[in-house]
C-alpha cells in the first residue's frame, strides 16, 4: 500500500479544523498521557490510538465579553461548535482515510469523571498551557473551549508549547507590586474565592483551587443548581412556599440552562475576564 | 397546489429527475450520507389519518429522507462501552433535513417544513421516519427492534423533509436487508440470529423471530423492555426519579437519591441529549450489516 503523506494531510486536517471555525488547531502524542490515572488514557477509548487532535475555539465574542449585562455571558457561553467540529473532522478522516477517529465527548462517565483529562491533551499538543485561573490558555487567544479527536492517524504531532502562557508579564509585574495576580485579585480563594498561588522568577510555583466552591458558582445554573432546587422543594412542607420554589426564577433558570446546555452551561467567567493572555482579541472598535 | 410567495419555478416532469438529483446533493452536502424520496400519498397504505405527511403540510407530494451515520466507527470500537452510552449522534440529519427544505422554498419557490418525528403523545411519532425511510428505499425493517437496516450502512439515522413539490421517487428496496446471509445461517444452526442471541426475549432480552425460507416469518420485540435499556438513562429516568422522590418522606433519603449518580446522569443526558440519546446498541453491534463498513485501519 502506498505510503501516504503525513505531514500533508496534517495540514490538510488542521487547515479544514481552522476554516470551519478552529482558533487552534494541534497535534498532540497521546502516549503523553498514558500515565494518567486508569479511566482518563486515550487508549482506553481507542485502541492503537496513534494522534490527538486538539482543536480549540468558540470564545465568547468580543462584544460579549464586553457587555453590561452579566446576563448575556450566562447565556452564550458554548461548547456545542467545538463539538460539532471534532465530530465533522473525525467523520472526515474515517470517510477520507480509513482510519479510526473519535471525537472525545464532553460529557462525563460514571461518578461524573470525564472520559479524557482535556487540559492535559491540550498541553500536550501544545494548544495551550496550564494557568493560575484553571483553563488551558492559548499564548494568542487566551480562553478557548476545547475538542479532542482521536485517531489511529499516526499524524506528526505538535508537542507542548515551551513557553507558558501564564503568567502574563502584567500578571508577573502585579505579583512583584502587590502580591497578587488579576485572577486571583478577582476571585481570592483566602477570601471566599477560589483562586491562589505563588510566582517566583515569572513562573507559577504553587497553585490553590477550591474545585467545589467554583463549580457552584460556574454552574450555579444547570444540573447542581437543579438539584438544590429540587431538593429545597421536596423538603418544603408548606405548599404555597413549595409552589414558590418551583415556578420561581431560579427553578426555571436551571430548566432552561439544562436544556440549552450547550449554550448555557457556565455562569462565571470572572477569572479569565481579568485575564490578559488573549485580551488583544477582545479588544475591538 | 400550495405555493410560497415569490417567483415560483413550473418543474418540468422531463427534469424532476434532474431536480430531485439536485435536492439529494444539498441533503448530502449538508451532513447526510444518503437521501431518498418518497411520495408523499405512498403513507396512506400504511398510517392512519393524522399520520401522513399532508397532515401536516396540506398539498404535500413529496418527502424527502435524510440518512445519517450515527457514532463514529472508532465510537463502535472503543474498548470503553459507556463512550457509546453517550456519543449517541450528532443529528447531522436533522441539520440537513433543514437545509433541504430551506434550499426547494428559497429555490424552487415549493412549500417545504422539517417533519415532526418526536413523539408528541405516547411513543407514536407524528410522522414515523422509519416508515418515510423504508418508503424512500434507504432501508427495511429488521428483527432488531424493527430498526431500519440500509442494506450498505447497517443502522442509520433519519429526518425528513415534507414539500408541496413534485420530484421523482425511490423505489422501495425490493429486498429484505435482514436477515443477512450469515443471519440465515446461524438461525439454522442455532435457531437464533447474532441479534436475538445476545437479547433474547425469552431469557430477559427484547427479540424474537422465526425465518423461513430465509425471509422473517412472525417477530417479537419488547419494546417496553428495550426502551427501559436503550433509554436508562433521560426523560424517562428523571420522571421515575421524581416519582420515586415525591414518594419519599425522609429528607436524608431524598437527598442522597437527588444527588446520586444516576440522578446526575439522568440530567445529563437530558440536558446533552445530542450526545445522549440512548445506551444500548448490543443488538446493532452484532449485526452483520454494513459491518465490514465499520472495520478501518
Amino acid at each position: 500500500m502506498e505510503e501516504l503523506d503525513w505531514v500533508s494531510i496534517k495540514s490538510g486536517l488542521l487547515d479544514m479544523a481552522r476554516k470551519r471555525g478552529a482558533e487552534v488547531a494541534r497535534i498532540g502524542d497521546p502516549a503523553l498521557l498514558e500515565d494518567a490515572e486508569p479511566g482518563l488514557r486515550p487508549s482506553e477509548l481507542l485502541t492503537n490510538v496513534k494522534s490527538m487532535i486538539v482543536l480549540g475555539g468558540a470564545a465568547p465574542r468580543a462584544a460579549e465579553w464586553q457587555s453590561t449585562r452579566v446576563e448575556v455571558m450566562e447565556t452564550v457561553g458554548t461548547a456545542d461548535r467545538m463539538t460539532a467540529l471534532g465530530s465533522a473532522v473525525a467523520r472526515h478522516i474515517e470517510e477520507t482515510y480509513g482510519y479510526y477517529a473519535m471525537n472525545v465527548p464532553t460529557s462525563t462517565d460514571q461518578d461524573d469523571k470525564a472520559f479524557l483529562d482535556f487540559k492535559a491533551a491540550a498541553i500536550a499538543a501544545g494548544a495551550g498551557t496550564a494557568s493560575l485561573a484553571g483553563p488551558v490558555l492559548d499564548p494568542d487567544h487566551g480562553f478557548l473551549y476545547l475538542t479532542v479527536i482521536l485517531t489511529t492517524m499516526p499524524l506528526p504531532a505538535d508537542g507542548p508549547l515551551e513557553q507558558p502562557a501564564c503568567p502574563a508579564p502584567q500578571c508577573i509585574d502585579m505579583w512583584e507590586e502587590q502580591g497578587t495576580t488579576p485572577c486571583m485579585a478577582v476571585c481570592p480563594i483566602d477570601d471566599g474565592g477560589c483562586l491562589g498561588g505563588e510566582i517566583d522568577q515569572g513562573l507559577v510555583i504553587k497553585r490553590r483551587y477550591d474545585a467545589e466552591r467554583c463549580r457552584d458558582r460556574v454552574y450555579h445554573y444547570w444540573t447542581p443548581g437543579y438539584q438544590a432546587a429540587l431538593e429545597r422543594a421536596l423538603d418544603e412542607p408548606d405548599s404555597r412556599k413549595r409552589k414558590m420554589i418551583l415556578y420561581g426564577s431560579f427553578f426555571t433558570r436551571t430548566m432552561w440552562s439544562i436544556t440549552y446546555s450547550g449554550v448555557s452551561q457556565g455562569q462565571c467567567f470572572e477569572c479569565v475576564r481579568a485575564c490578559p493572555v488573549g485580551s488583544k482579541q477582545r479588544a475591538l472598535q | 397546489m400550495t405555493a410560497v410567495e415569490g417567483e415560483v419555478e413550473e418543474t418540468d416532469p422531463g427534469d424532476l429527475e434532474v431536480i430531485t438529483n439536485a435536492i439529494k446533493q444539498v441533503g448530502i452536502n449538508a451532513g447526510s450520507t444518503l437521501v431518498g424520496v418518497a411520495a408523499a400519498d405512498a403513507f396512506n397504505e400504511y398510517v392512519p389519518e393524522g399520520h401522513r405527511p399532508a397532515d401536516f403540510l396540506p398539498g404535500a407530494q413529496s418527502v424527502v429522507v435524510c440518512a445519517s451515520l450515527g457514532p463514529t466507527n472508532a465510537a463502535w470500537h472503543s474498548p470503553n462501552r459507556r463512550l457509546m452510552e453517550i456519543t449517541g449522534y450528532d443529528f447531522r440529519e436533522n441539520v440537513s433535513s433543514i437545509v433541504v427544505a430551506e434550499y426547494i422554498e428559497q429555490t424552487h419557490g415549493y412549500l417545504a417544513m422539517q417533519a415532526p418525528a418526536l413523539p408528541t403523545s405516547g411513543q407514536q411519532p407524528p410522522l414515523s421516519m422509519m416508515l418515510s425511510a423504508v418508503l424512500a428505499g434507504l432501508g427495511t425493517r429488521s428483527i432488531a427492534a424493527n430498526i431500519i437496516l440500509n442494506p450498505t450502512y447497517g443502522l442509520m439515522f433519519f429526518a425528513a423533509a415534507i414539500t408541496t413539490m413534485r420530484l421523482t421517487p425511490d423505489h422501495q428496496l425490493e429486498e429484505n436487508v435482514c436477515p443477512a446471509r450469515s443471519c440465515v445461517r446461524m438461525y439454522e444452526m442455532e435457531g437464533k440470529t447474532p441479534c436475538m442471541a445476545v437479547c433474547p426475549a425469552d431469557e430477559g432480552g427484547c427479540l424474537d423471530a422465526t425465518i423461513e425460507d430465509g425471509q422473517i416469518t412472525s417477530s417479537f420485540f419488547d419494546r417496553e423492555r428495550c426502551s427501559t435499556r436503550a433509554m436508562n438513562f433521560g426523560i424517562r429516568g428523571h420522571i421515575k426519579q421524581v416519582e420515586i422522590l415525591t414518594g419519599i418522606d425522609d429528607a436524608d433519603e431524598r437527598r442522597e437519591l437527588i444527588y446520586s449518580d444516576d440522578f446526575r446522569r439522568n440530567m445529563s443526558s437530558i440536558g446533552r441529549y445530542k450526545e445522549s440519546v440512548s445506551q444500548c446498541f448490543e443488538c446493532m453491534r452484532v449485526c452483520p450489516v454494513g459491518r465490514y463498513r465499520r472495520k478501518l485501519q
